[in-house]
This record gives structure tokens, C-alpha cells and sequence, in this order.
């Protein structure tokens, strides 16, 4: 499946700013949305596609590195690369501390800009990956019956089939019967496998 | 604390001996006129006595109170109880008597409690007036240093709005000229975007331009909050409000003021402002020198109908080439300085007709000196 076009969401009350970012982007054949605000960003619909954030610091009303942490806080991750006509060093440790790809100072070089939205694409893309990963693991574990997840949760602990018939009342050839079809529906070749799939299906603390 | 606790003045005033002197001497008197109105009424008229015990309680307190209660008790058994002269008491006087110690006892009390809440009441009078009076004084002081801070601030505040003004446009048309250089490196190159991106690094660039000749047109438009003041004063002024942060960076402010300097008709708080900025710079650049005097002098006087005032610093100086080029906007030597201090303090100097200019000084430093026209007041130009 080829991969969706990537979108670069640019948010800056500068009207020419912005403007100037798209037509960067457009000219190295990137994709932009533009937003004059991150109410405006916030209530867009966001395709699902790669995509970052180019993030000015000073926004009328609410303070860039403030909303970085307020998207972390709604659970919305996207990488995101601050651009700000003046910066401190405080400022930047914040931003970065908080996962920011880059802080750029405006006027920013296009190599820098460019670098960071590639190494932002990046990372989402890294993200997007194992979100796919986990939820493709979360269909095959549903279509589990509560026996073989039974089997399963014994499975990974690293009990043989004779201990498990005896933990859950079954003989050794039932449990032999559930495991296969376990193994099979979670499309894992050896136990190994199976538990680190396991492992990915635990509630997650996220990155 | 700056005031006096105000003790109760009947104490502050009378000695102990005396405040009980005075319950005796009352109770004599009492007795005294009480012996003297014997011959007009049937019964001893011991009202008096309650007279004498609340004087002696309103002024001595509670202690010569109950003194004066009770010699006024023994006086009264002696002269008037039968049998008289004997302080034995009859059984058919013993209520009589008792209701006049009651009596004494209460009026002594009622009086001396009457007096202490006045004082009291006095007293936290006194303390409100003094408070007041503090507060009043760190208010008018907290006002003054406010006044002078929001200038400084505002300088700071301005600097800062205009650098972001400028760093718009400037970004928009930065970013521009790398997309025109990728239309261009396209094959074949994009001619039409290429003219529309320069199209708009046009705009952006007039845009930026717009900005300073507004920033200009401002400082020439504020020429009417013009008013006669002495520059002697605002020079005090603000060697005042530079006062902690030259001892903070051990630099001394000297001054050397002609008085009576003329007035001059020009907008206060702009001069201040300029003042301000010259002496901000002085000290910049003194706290970089090491090994001569560490000092700011600022001196005002009049030549040939001008006034001129010199801000000389004994900091790292400068040569003729930048002595010109600190004045123009975003020219500056500072790490975290902006370049507008100077460029914006010759705006205002010229908007009032003057001119502000910059020297080496012979024995090392800087001079920064203005010149203001001085007219008659008749003329109120």
C-alpha cells in the first residue's frame, strides 16, 4: 500500500509567514495546511497521513510551549518543530524537553527547516508503525475465545500445556488443541513471538 | 517602628507618688468642703467623696482610685459614721456605710475603666494617624519609582515589539528567496511561481519598511505633550532611581549641574526617557572596564542659547567610526541589545529641534551629549 501523502501543519498568526513556509514546502514539493491559531489547528480534521507540526512560540492568547503540553495532555502526539522570532535558552530546553524535534529562530535557514520536518515525518512515521502494529494485535486478540486467552495468559508466563490443563481443569490434549488455535489466530510462529506480542498488547505507556 | 508608643498620658505625665498625692489632696478637699456644708444640711453630705474617688481614679488610674476609696472610707467613719471621731462603726450605720464604700467602690471603678478606653482609643488614634501618614509617604515613593520603571520598561517593551515587527516580514521574505530558489532549480524552472513568490517578498519587504517609518512618525507625532521643565530636575531624578543599581555594580554617579539652569519647553518624559538611555549605556559600558575609576558624569549647562547635557562614562570608548554608527537602528556592540536605544533617543532629540551626538573622551570613555534650543518663554514655540 503506498503511503499516504505527508501533511505539514503550519501554525503561525502571521498571515506572510505562513505563506512563505507553504510556498517553501510547496516549491520542495511538501504538502502544508495552514492555521492562524491553534484553535483553528485543533478543530481541522487531521488526515491520516505522516505529518508534524511547525509551531510559532508567540500565538495571540496562548503561548506555543504551553500548547505542546496541552496536546500531549489530550493525547494528540505530533512531532513538532518551534519556529520563534526570540528565543531563550530556557525557552529551548523547555521546548526540546517536551520532545520538540527543533528551535528554529526566525528568519531559519531552508536546510534546517527541511532537515527538521524530514526527521518530524520520521518519527511519525515510526509512531504510526507501531500504532498499526498494536491495533492489527488488538483485532487478532479479539477474535480470541476467553478459553484460548485463558491459554494464552498461561502461555507467556512460560508454564508447559500439562501445568496449564492443571491450573485450568482441562487435560493436556484440550489445552494441546486451544494453544494451536491460539497460536494460529494470533499469527505467531514461536513463543517468543507470542510474548512479545503479549507484551504490546499491555496497556502502554505511550513513548 | 517609626512612632512612639504613645504610653497612657496619665502616666506619662504624673509620677507614681504624685498620682496618689493627688487622690490624698482630693479626699481633703472633699472632706473639707463636706465639714463646711455640715452647718446647711440635716445629714452628712457625702456626695462629694464619689467626686474625689473618680477625679483621683480618672487621673491616677485604677491604683490612686482605690486609694482615694479607701481613705474616703476612713475619713467617712472617722468625721460622719457614729460614733463620730472613732472608726468604730454603730450597728444602725452599718448599712449606710456599706452602701457608701459600694457606691465609692463602683464610681472609682467606672471612672478609672472610663478613662483607660479613652486613652486606649487615643492611642490607636495616634497609631492610624502615624500608619497613615507611613503609607501615604511609600505610596507616593512606590508611585514615583512605577513612573520611572514603566518608562524604562516601555523603551525595553518597544524595542521588543519593533524587533518582532520587523522579524515578520524579514522571515516571510527570507523563506521566499529559498522557494524562489527551488522554483528556479526545477526542470524546467518554474517562471510563474517564481514571479508570484517575488510578487510577495515585494510586499513583505514594504511591509518591514512600513513599520520603521511608522515607529518614526511616532516619535514626531508626540511633539504637542511638549511643557517648560528644568532638566536639572529630571537629570536628579533619574540619578536617584540609578542610585541602587550603580551601587550594585560599584559605579559612582556624579553630577555637575549649573542651577538655575533655563527652562526648556520639550516633552518630559521623552527626555527621561533619553536621559535614561544615555546613563543605561554609560553604565554598560563602565562595567566592562577594569583597572581605572569606575564612573558616570552627567552634566547640564547652557551654551550659546543651547542647552547641552553630557553623559560622559569612563567605559570602553569608542572610535569615530562607530561613534556615528551606534545611531542607526539595530547597530549595537551589546550581546542581547537591539540597536533602537540610541537610534531612538536621536529621533526624539531631533523631533525637539536638537542635536545628540557622540565623542571619544580624552582621559578614556565616552561622551554622549545633546543640545536643546533654548527660546523665551514669551515665544512658546
Amino acid at each position: 500500500m503506498p503511503e499516504p501523502r505527508p501533511t505539514i501543519f503550519v501554525v503561525d498568526d502571521d498571515a506572510s509567514v505562513r505563506d512563505a513556509i507553504s510556498n517553501l514546502l510547496e516549491s520542495v514539493g511538501l504538502q502544508a495546511q495552514l492555521f492562524g491559531s491553534t484553535e483553528e489547528f485543533r478543530n481541522a480534521p487531521r488526515p491520516d497521513a505522516p505529518s508534524c507540526l511547525v509551531l510559532d512560540v508567540r500565538l495571540p492568547g496562548v503561548n506555543g510551549l504551553d500548547f505542546q503540553e496541552a496536546l500531549e495532555k489530550a493525547g494528540i502526539f505530533i512531532p513538532i518543530i518551534f519556529i520563534t522570532a526570540h528565543g531563550d535558552v530556557p525557552m529551548t530546553s523547555r521546548a526540546m524537553k517536551a520532545g520538540a524535534i527543533e528551535f528554529l529562530m526566525k528568519p531559519f535557514q531552508k536546510e534546517d527547516l527541511l532537515a527538521a520536518i524530514d526527521q518530524g515525518l520520521e518519527r511519525d512515521r515510526v509512531w504510526r508503525e507501531e500504532d498499526a502494529q498494536i491495533s492489527s494485535l488488538r483485532e487478532r486478540f479479539r477474535q480470541l475465545t476467553s478459553r484460548e486467552r485463558e491459554v494464552m495468559d498461561l502461555v507467556v508466563t512460560g508454564l508447559i500445556n500439562k501445568q496449564i490443563g492443571a491450573q485450568l481443569g482441562l487435560s493436556e490434549v484440550t489445552v494441546k488443541i486451544h494453544r494451536g488455535r491460539m497460536m494460529q489466530k494470533m499469527q505467531a510462529s514461536s513463543l517468543a513471538q507470542l510474548v512479545r506480542m503479549s507484551d504490546k498488547l499491555k496497556p502502554q505507556l505511550r513513548r | 517602628m517609626l512612632y512612639v508608643d504613645p504610653v497612657p498620658i496619665a502616666a506619662r505625665i504624673r509620677s507614681f507618688p504624685q498620682r496618689y498625692a493627688i487622690a490624698l489632696l482630693t479626699v481633703a478637699a472633699a472632706l473639707v468642703a463636706t465639714l463646711l456644708l455640715r452647718r446647711f444640711f440635716p445629714y452628712p453630705f457625702l456626695f462629694l467623696f464619689f467626686g474625689a474617688v473618680m477625679a483621683s481614679a480618672w487621673f491616677g488610674g485604677t491604683g490612686p482610685g482605690l486609694f482615694s476609696v479607701l481613705i474616703s472610707t476612713l475619713v467617712v467613719d472617722y468625721f460622719f459614721v457614729p460614733p463620730f471621731h472613732s472608726l468604730a462603726i454603730s450597728t444602725s450605720a452599718e448599712a449606710y456605710f456599706a452602701a457608701f464604700v459600694a457606691c465609692a467602690l463602683v464610681a472609682s471603678w467606672v471612672s478609672s475603666s472610663k478613662k483607660k478606653s479613652e486613652v486606649a482609643l487615643k492611642h490607636g488614634l495616634d497609631r492610624l494617624e502615624i500608619r497613615v501618614s507611613e503609607r501615604t509617604a511609600e505610596l507616593m515613593k512606590t508611585q514615583a519609582e512605577l513612573a520611572h520603571l514603566s518608562q524604562v520598561l516601555s523603551m525595553a517593551e518597544l524595542t521588543a515589539s519593533i524587533a518582532h515587527e520587523i522579524n515578520q516580514p524579514l522571515t516571510a521574505v527570507v523563506t521566499h528567496g529559498h522557494a524562489c530558489v527551488e522554483w528556479l532549480s526545477a526542470s524546467p524552472p518554474n517562471l510563474e511561481k517564481t514571479r508570484q513568490t517575488i510578487e510577495r517578498m515585494i510586499q513583505d519587504g514594504t511591509r518591514a519598511g512600513a513599520v520603521l517609518s511608522r515607529i518614526r512618525a511616532l516619535f514626531k507625532k508626540e511633539a504637542p505633550a511638549k511643557d517648560w521643565f528644568d532638566m536639572n530636575e529630571v537629570i536628579h531624578e533619574l540619578t536617584v532611581f540609578l542610585r541602587d543599581e550603580a551601587v550594585r555594580r560599584r559605579i559612582s554617579i556624579r553630577t555637575d549641574l549649573v542651577p538655575g539652569l533655563t527652562k526648556v519647553k520639550a516633552d518630559r518624559v521623552q527626555l527621561q526617557q533619553v536621559v535614561l538611555n544615555l546613563m543605561m549605556n554609560g553604565m554598560d559600558a563602565v562595567a566592562e572596564t577594569t583597572g581605572r575609576p569606575r564612573e558616570l558624569l552627567i552634566s547640564a549647562r547652557e551654551e550659546d542659547s543651547e542647552l547641552l547635557v553630557r553623559v560622559e562614562d569612563s567605559g570602553i570608548g569608542l572610535n569615530a567610526e562607530t561613534a556615528e554608527k551606534i545611531f542607526q537602528p539595530f547597530f549595537t556592540t551589546k550581546p542581547h541589545g537591539i540597536g533602537m536605544g540610541l537610534s531612538i533617543s536621536r529621533s526624539i532629540i531631533e523631533s525637539h529641534e536638537g542635536h545628540l551626538w557622540a565623542v571619544p573622551r580624552p582621559t578614556g570613555g565616552a561622551v554622549f551629549q545633546f543640545t536643546l534650543p533654548i527660546r523665551p518663554k514669551e515665544s512658546d514655540a
